[in-house]
């Protein structure tokens, strides 16, 4: 007896039973279609993600961050992002770049209206990488002293613009109120003589003699200088202007991958910005003083430390041995893989609690497969006889039926794909009309990858198969001698 | 060829024992042709099936061509009546749902050999018992006569040594039991050993050569001549 012979035989038995057949194969196709349709949202949704973050380069992308201070009382000051960062980072082996997230903020005017945001600086390099390779509009700046502009979708909200296109070719001024040294020294200049007369005539010459009162004047002095200096820093600001032309609108990006400001400025332009003094943010001034800068503006750019560096690294490259290496020069790399393997177990739970409620559906279309069978066997008790008394034995019988059981299973999973599959095709239509309605681009919310595929069609026969197993050994186990007796 | 030693099947319903066959010894030769008889209840249907392979003795043994078959695991035994033993019931006993061809190439499929194989044989041997136009139809469709014929045919198609018939003509009106029973005497000429059941005495008066009387489950004695052999 070929397994031919067997799918021939219950294929036979099953045309036979036609109406309970049906329903017992349709209560398989419900339960196929459901785990389908369930397992399919997970697995669309996390296609749609891994999509993303392929698409985004987020794959390639490695972030360093100063080593957040683990234990209380770790005297080790962390080590800053600094430029001898950024030449050490850009050394190892696999990183094809490695580029500073540069902030700072800036007054932005378009056409007549004007609001403040932050820019951040970008090598024309780093805008190569597929990070930055979508565009909603336009394209990247030509140079690295372009005076040219890119945007995020960000910026035209701020703006309240809706259409990226509109934007490209617009003159977008970007200014900022620096600071200078020279405004810190046009303030200790005093404003009218009759302030040193003044100052002159409150000095006691005679009392100058006196190295306390000596001290107390030059305290007294020294401290109405430095006043005068930092106030004349805030107040005497120059005001540092470019005029940029729009070119791209760079496309949205979910919140908290990367970091991006509304506005990515060319370095040079942006250098220009940095050159010109400390910005409107007074804790920069505080930096300068405290880290000894404010009188060496011109060098401040190699001193300067940053709060993040990207790594644009090769995919070929293990990952582990590049995260290795920033760590190893005492940095905290960050990479969206491994975060994206961490997703990955989510989705396995996802798909997991998706499955259940499939598979309890099957639970119960297992059920009517026991019914069919037990009934089939009650009803073919003879035919059984029959077969035993031409030399079938238990194992034939078992086959027989539990392929009978199979064939119900392959045929309810065949068709519960296609039913699933049907639906989400519904589903994912009514969806996207709604997505666009809310101005959400439509996103394919569904997938029915082969994998997919392959466990739908085999839980579907693994089930039936394992349902039929008790009738089929019931079925096994009739005498024959009674089965033929008779009536 | 075939021979039992004591051999019993006794069944156990509650404090009762019902000795159904009890201590039957009997030898039956290469191309005998045997009868069976007793009235109801006597226990020819049980020693039939015991020695057909399809029941177990409760106690003693049966031995075929040398082969003891209780010491036959469950699976050997299928393989004994798949290969070696035909068998005939009184009501025919055939599928209902598959046609006359589809019923006889049942019972080739549990001894090997291909589809194409179990066609032709099939075909061949419904074509000698004269069914070959009847060879599509399903068994509510035939006559008891065909049917009988369709039920020996499925018998016959594996050329079994040994042919084991219950009250084959039980059924059937005279002129298809004298049909069938011409069939199986001609059979047993042609070589095939056949022992039937029946408590129509004149049946197995003139086709058996041997009749066995059983009496409640036992053996009562050897009526050694028929005519059969002589017909
Ligand atoms: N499964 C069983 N359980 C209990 N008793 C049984 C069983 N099978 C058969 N018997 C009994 O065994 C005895 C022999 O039965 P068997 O069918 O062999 O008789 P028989 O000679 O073939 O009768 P008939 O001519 O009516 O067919 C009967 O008394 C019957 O009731
Ligand atoms: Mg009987």
């Amino acid at each position: 007896m070929t397994f031919r012979d067997l799918v021939a035989i219950s294929a036979g038995n099953l045309s036979r039973m036609k109406l309970r057949t049906f329903l017992t194969v349709s209560g398989v196709v419900i339960a196929i279609g459901t785990f389908v349709a369930m397992v399919s949202f997970g697995a669309g949704n996390q296609k749609y993600i891994s999509e993303q973050y392929e698409e985004l380069g987020l794959f390639s992308t490695l972030q360093v961050h100063r080593l957040s201070k683990t234990a209380a009382g770790d005297s080790t000051q962390a080590r800053p992002l600094d430029q001898q960062a950024l030449n050490e980072l850009s050394k190892i082996p696999g990183v094809r770049l490695a580029y500073p997230f540069d902030a700072m903020t800036v007054t932005a005017a378009l056409a007549d209206s004007q609001l403040s945001a932050k820019a951040q600086a970008l090598p024309l390099s780093a805008m190569q990488t597929r990070l930055f390779s979508q565009f909603r509009a336009g394209h990247s700046f030509s140079s690295d002293s372009a005076k040219e502009v890119v945007v995020t979708p960000q910026l035209l909200h701020l703006f309240g613009l809706t259409h990226p296109d509109s934007l490209i070719g617009d003159t977008m001024v970007i200014s900022i109120r620096v600071a200078t040294i020279d405004s810190g020294l046009a303030g200790l200049i005093p404003r009218d003589s009759g302030w040193i007369r003044q100052q002159v005539r409150a000095i006691q010459f005679d009392s100058l003699l006196q190295s306390a009162y000596r001290q107390r004047q030059a305290k007294r002095l020294t401290n109405e200088a430095i006043s005068r200096f930092v106030n004349g820093f805030f107040e005497h600001r120059a005001i540092v202007k470019e005029t940029l032309t729009v070119v791209g609108v760079l496309e949205e990006r979910g919140a908290g991958r990367t970091r991006m400001e509304p506005i990515v400025l060319p370095v040079a332009i942006a250098a220009k910005f940095r050159s010109s003094g400390l910005s409107d943010d007074p804790s920069a001034l505080f930096t300068a003083f405290s880290q000894g800068t404010v009188f060496s503006l011109d060098s401040a750019a190699s001193s300067r430390s940053y709060p993040q560096i990207t790594l644009d690294i090769d995919p070929n490259v293990p990952l582990k041995a590049i995260s290795d290496s920033v760590r190893a020069m005492g940095f905290e790399p960050f990479s969206f893989a491994q975060m994206f393997e961490e997703m990955q177990k989510f989705f396995f739970y996802f798909n997991l609690a998706l499955s259940v409620v499939g598979l309890i559906a099957l639970v119960t279309a297992s059920l009517g497969i026991v019914n069919t069978m037990v009934m089939s066997i009650l009803e073919r008790r003879r035919e059984i006889g029959v077969l035993k008394s031409l030399g079938a034995d238990d194992r034939h019988i078992r086959i027989l039926f539990l392929v009978e059981s199979g064939v119900i299973g392959a045929v309810g999973s065949v068709v519960g794909i296609l039913v699933g599959w049907g639906v989400t095709r519904i589903a994912s239509v009514i969806i996207k009309q709604f997505m666009m309605k809310s101005g959400v681009g439509p996103i394919e919310l569904f997938a029915l990858p082969l994998w997919l595929i392959l466990t739908a069609v085999a839980v579907g026969i693994v089930v039936s198969v394992a349902a039929g197993y008790y009738p089929a050994s019931r079925a096994a186990k009739v005498d024959p001698v009674e089965a033929l007796r008779n009536e | 060829m075939i021979r039992t030693n004591k051999v019993c099947r006794h069944y156990i319903r509650g404090p009762q024992i019902i000795k159904a066959v009890d201590e039957v010894s009997l030898a039956i030769e290469e191309q005998e042709f045997v009868a069976v008889v007793g009235s109801s209840g006597s226990g020819k249907s049980t020693l039939l099936n015991l020695l057909a392979g399809l029941d177990s003795p409760t106690a003693g043994s049966i031995e075929f061509r040398g082969t003891t078959l209780n010491n036959l695991s469950r699976r050997g035994l299928s393989q004994y009546r798949a290969k070696s033993v035909g068998i005939m019931f009184q009501s025919f006993n055939l599928i209902y749902h598959r046609t006359a061809l589809e019923n006889v190439e049942l019972a080739l499929y549990f001894n090997g050999g291909s589809r194409g194989e179990r066609r032709t044989q099939a075909t061949s041997i419904l074509e000698r018992l004269g069914l070959a136009d009847r060879m599509g139809h399903r068994p509510a469709d035939l006559s008891g006569g065909e049917q009988q014929r369709v039920a020996l045919a499925r018998a016959l198609v594996k050329k079994p040594a040994l042919l084991f018939a219950d009250e084959p003509t039980g059924n059937l009106d005279q002129d298809n039991a004298t049909q069938i029973m011409a069939l199986l005497s001609d059979l047993n000429r042609q070589g095939l050993t056949i022992v039937i059941v029946t408590h129509d005495l004149e049946i197995a008066g003139e086709y058996a050569h041997r009749m066995v009387r059983m009496h409640y489950g036992r053996l009562v004695d050897h009526q050694s001549e028929g005519h059969g052999g002589e017909a």
